[in-house]
C-alpha cells in the first residue's frame, strides 16, 4: 500500500520476507542459483522417477505397488516381489512373465544406479558396458562395474541433498537451542555456553569423523550427517545469541512481559521469529558446507558404504583410473561438476540472501 | 481507607561494575480507584524503573533491594514470579513510550490482543477475536475489522498507542501503568491519547499511574502529581494544590521553566542550572543543593525527610517553613 511505511525497519513480517523477496529477484546471479538449488532439490526428491529399473507404479495381481520406493529405502519394496524372484528376472521380465496382465510406469532412463544393467533386461537393451564412455545407451558413461553414471549421479543428487539437509538440520536445531539460551539467559548459562561454543568451534569436523569411522565398524552416511550436524553449529549458536541479546532489550518483548506472557511464549513465538534471517543464511551455507564436506569423504573413501552412488564416491573412482591405460574422464568430469555447481549454488543463495536481507542496505 | 496499589519505601539498585546505581530510592506513594497519579521528574530520575518495578520487570544487574509493592492484600515485591504473571497484564497492564517498538512486528495487531486476553482468559480463539476488535474500536481505531488484519507497521504511532492501550485493556485491568505514554507522538495525537485515556478511565474506574516528564501534560491528565528528583519523591500534592503553592524548589524551577504566553517580551525562559546528579554518586544532604537557588549550609548535611507542610501536601526540603516555599520567603 505505502512504500514508505514497509522500507521502515519497523517493517513487519510479512512485509519484511516481501521486501526480502523484492530485493532477492533484483539480483540475477541470485536467482539463477535460486532456479539450480530449486532444481536440485526436485531431482534428489524424485530421482527414482527419473531413472530407475522399478516402476513407479505398477498393477501386478490385481493389486497396486510402488516399487521404486525401494530407492529410498529398500524395506519399502514389497515382499510379495522378493517371493517371486524379482529380484532375479528384474521387473521388465518379471512383471511380464508372472502376470501378462500386468501395467507399469517406469522411470524416464531405465538404468540402475546399484548394479549394471543385463543383456536383454529392457526392450532388446544390449546390456551397459564396462567402462563405456557417454552414448545415447549410457547418457554420462559407465563405471568399472557397468554401472550407468547417469543414474548414479541423479541418485547422488539425493545423498547428497539428503547429508546437506540433515547436517545442518542436525546442526540448527543444537545451535538454536544453544544460541537461543544463552542469549536469553544470559550471565552465567551465556557464559559456559559460550565457551562450548568456542570448544566446538575449535575442533575440525574432519579429525572427529576419522575418529569416528576408525570406532565404527560399518560407518554409514547417517553417522557422517550426525557427525557434521555435531560439529558444525557453532555459527548458527553464535548468530542466534547476538540475535536474542539484541531482541531481549526490545520495547516489544518487555511488553510483552508486561502483559505476563511465560518466559517459553516469550522466546519462541517473540524472540524466535525476529532472529530468524541471520539463521536462514547460516543454514544455506552450512548445507554448501556439508555437502562438500560429505564429497570430500567419499573421495576419499571414507563414511559411507562403497555401493553409495555419492558424487564423491564416483570422482574417487574415476580419479584413480586417471593415471591408468584407458583414464575415464567422464568419471571425474560429470561429478565435479554437480559438486561445484551445488556448493555454487547453495554459497550465492546464502550470499544473496544476506545481502537481501541487510538492514543497511534498506 | 486503603489505597488500590501502594509503594513503600521502593529501593532498585543496579549492581553496575563501576558502583551502585540507586535509581529508585526510598519512593513511597499510592493510588486510589479511578485516579490517576503522575510522577513526574527529569530524564534519569527514576521514574521509569519506579514503573518497572511495580510489575517487577526490572532486568539485570538492577534488583529491588527494599521496600513493598502492596497491591490487593499482597506483596508484588514478594510473591512468586509465577503468581506475579497472573497480576501482569490482567490486573496491572502497562503503555510504553515507544507504540511503534512495542509491538511485534511479526504479528498482526489482532493477533497480539488475542495472545494478551488468552493469555489470562481461557475463552476460545473466535471469543478473543471479537473482543479484540470491540477493544480496537473502542480505542478509536477506524475501521477496526478490516485493520485488525495488518501488521504494525502499517500504523502510525498515534493509532499503534491505541492498539497498546486496547492491548493493555483487555482484560480489564485495575491499574494502568503507563510510562510516557504520549512523548514519541505529536501534539494534537497526545492530547487526543490522554482525553482516550481519562474516557477509559471513567468507564472503568482503573487507576492509572502516569509517568511523564511534561508538566503541562500533568495538568491534564492526573488527579495527583509526584514529583521525583534523583530517585526519590521530593513533593506531593494535588493537581491544584501543586500549581498553586509549589513548595519544593524543584517544582518552582520545573514550573518556572513551562513557556507561558503572554509572558514580558524578550524575557530568556528560565531554566534550571546544572545537570541532574550521577545516581552513582548522589550529593550528601538534600540531593538538589547544588542546583538549589535557595540553598543553606546545612542542605549539604542534612538529608531532608517528606512531612505534610500543608493539609494533604507532603514536601522533602529542609527550607520549607510553615507551608511557605523557600522560593516565596526569598522574594
Amino acid at each position: 500500500m505505502n512504500e514508505t511505511a514497509s522500507n521502515s525497519p519497523a517493517a513487519g513480517a510479512a512485509g519484511y520476507w516481501r521486501l526480502v523477496w523484492r530485493r532477492y529477484r533484483k539480483r540475477r546471479l541470485g536467482l539463477a542459483a535460486l532456479a539450480v538449488v530449486v532444481f536440485l532439490a526436485i531431482l534428489g526428491a524424485a530421482a527414482p522417477l527419473v531413472v530407475g529399473t522399478r516402476p513407479i507404479i505398477c498393477r501386478y495381481q490385481g493389486r497396486w505397488y510402488f516399487p521404486c520406493l525401494y530407492y529410498y529405502n529398500p524395506r519399502w519394496e514389497n515382499p510379495v516381489f522378493f517371493k517371486d524372484g524379482f529380484r532375479f528376472t528384474y521387473y521388465p521380465r518379471g512383471l511380464a512373465e508372472k502376470d501378462p496382465t500386468s501395467i507399469a510406469l517406469w522411470p524416464l532412463v531405465y538404468a540402475d544406479p546399484y548394479r549394471r544393467v543385463d543383456v536383454g533386461e529392457w526392450r532388446g537393451a544390449k546390456g551397459d558396458p564396462n567402462r563405456g564412455p557417454p552414448s545415447l545407451r549410457n547418457l554420462l558413461g559407465t563405471d568399472a562395474e557397468g554401472r550407468d553414471v547417469f543414474s548414479r549421479m541423479v541418485h547422488g543428487t539425493r545423498i547428497a541433498l539428503l547429508v546437506g539437509f540433515v547436517a545442518v538440520g542436525i546442526a540448527a536445531a543444537i545451535g538454536i537451542v544453544v544460541g537461543g539460551l544463552a542469549g536469553y539467559c544470559g550471565g552465567w548459562v551465556d557464559k559456559i555456553l559460550s565457551r562450548l561454543v568456542e570448544l566446538v568451534m575449535s575442533v575440525p569436523a574432519i579429525v572427529l569423523i576419522l575418529a569416528l569411522v576408525a570406532v565404527i565398524e560399518r560407518p554409514t552416511i547417517w553417522h557422517l550427517m550426525a557427525v557434521i550436524g555435531c560439529t558444525r553449529w557453532e555459527s548458527i549458536a553464535r548468530y542466534l545469541r547476538a540475535e536474542f541479546l539484541r531482541l531481549k532489550e526490545t520495547d516489544f518483548v518487555a511488553a510483552a512481559r508486561a502483559l505476563g506472557v511465560p518466559p517459553h511464549r516469550i522466546i519462541l513465538r517473540h524472540m524466535l521469529p525476529n532472529a530468524l534471517a541471520p539463521v536462514i543464511v547460516s543454514i544455506s551455507f552450512g548445507i554448501a558446507g556439508a555437502i562438500l564436506l560429505e564429497s570430500g569423504l567419499s573421495f576419499l573413501g571414507i563414511g559411507s558404504e562403497p555401493s553409495t552412488p555419492s558424487w564423491g564416491r564416483i570422482l574417487n573412482e574415476g580419479f584413480n583410473t586417471l593415471g591408468g591405460e584407458r583414464p575415464q574422464w567422464w568419471l571425474v568430469l560429470f561429478p565435479g561438476l554437480a559438486i561445484f555447481t551445488a556448493i555454487c549454488a547453495y554459497n550465492l543463495v546464502g550470499d544473496t540472501l544476506q545481502e537481501a536481507m541487510d538492514p543497511r542496505i534498506r | 481507607m486503603n489505597a488500590l496499589l501502594e509503594v513503600r519505601g521502593l529501593k532498585t539498585y543496579f549492581f553496575a561494575e563501576s558502583g551502585v546505581v540507586k535509581a529508585a530510592d526510598g519512593v513511597s506513594f499510592a493510588i486510589d480507584r479511578g485516579r490517576t497519579l503522575a510522577l513526574v521528574g527529569e530524564s534519569g530520575c527514576g521514574k521509569s524503573v519506579t514503573a518497572l518495578s511495580i510489575l517487577r520487570l526490572v532486568e539485570p544487574p538492577g534488583r529491588i533491594v527494599a521496600g513493598e509493592i502492596l497491591f490487593e492484600g499482597r506483596d508484588l515485591a514478594s510473591i512468586p514470579e509465577k503468581e506475579l504473571r497472573c497480576v501482569r497484564g490482567d490486573r496491572i497492564a502497562m503503555i510504553f513510550q515507544e507504540p511503534m517498538a512495542s509491538l511485534n512486528p511479526v504479528y498482526t495487531v489482532e493477533g497480539q490482543i488475542v495472545e494478551a486476553i488468552r493469555v489470562h482468559r481461557r475463552v476460545s480463539r473466535r471469543a478473543a477475536r471479537s473482543r479484540a476488535i470491540d477493544l480496537l474500536k473502542r480505542v478509536g481505531i477506524p475501521a477496526a475489522e478490516n485493520r485488525a488484519d495488518e501488521y504494525p507497521h502499517r500504523f502510525s504511532g498515534g493509532m499503534l498507542q491505541r492498539v497498546m492501550i486496547a492491548m493493555a485493556l483487555a482484560c480489564e485491568p485495575a491499574v494502568l501503568i503507563a510510562d510516557e505514554p504520549t512523548t514519541a507522538l505529536d501534539g494534537t495525537t497526545q492530547a487526543q491519547i490522554l482525553d482516550l485515556l481519562k474516557e477509559l478511565q471513567e468507564e472503568s474506574g482503573m487507576a492509572i499511574l502516569l509517568i511523564t516528564h511534561n508538566l503541562a501534560l500533568v495538568a491534564e491528565a492526573a488527579h495527583e502529581i509526584a514529583v521525583m528528583y534523583a530517585g526519590k519523591i521530593v513533593e506531593r500534592s494535588s493537581v491544584r494544590e501543586l500549581f498553586e503553592h509549589p513548595l519544593h524548589p524543584y517544582t518552582h524551577g520545573l514550573l518556572g521553566s513551562i513557556p507561558r504566553l503572554g509572558a514580558p517580551k524578550g524575557r530568556t525562559l528560565p531554566a534550571i542550572t546544572g545537570t541532574v546528579p550521577d545516581p552513582a554518586r548522589y550529593p550528601a544532604g538534600c540531593r538538589f543543593h547544588p542546583r538549589c537557588p535557595a540553598k543553606e549550609a546545612r542542605c549539604a548535611v542534612d538529608e531532608p525527610l517528606l512531612e505534610e507542610a500543608r493539609p494533604d501536601h507532603t514536601v522533602g526540603c529542609l527550607l520549607v517553613e510553615g507551608g511557605v516555599s523557600p522560593m516565596e520567603a526569598r522574594g
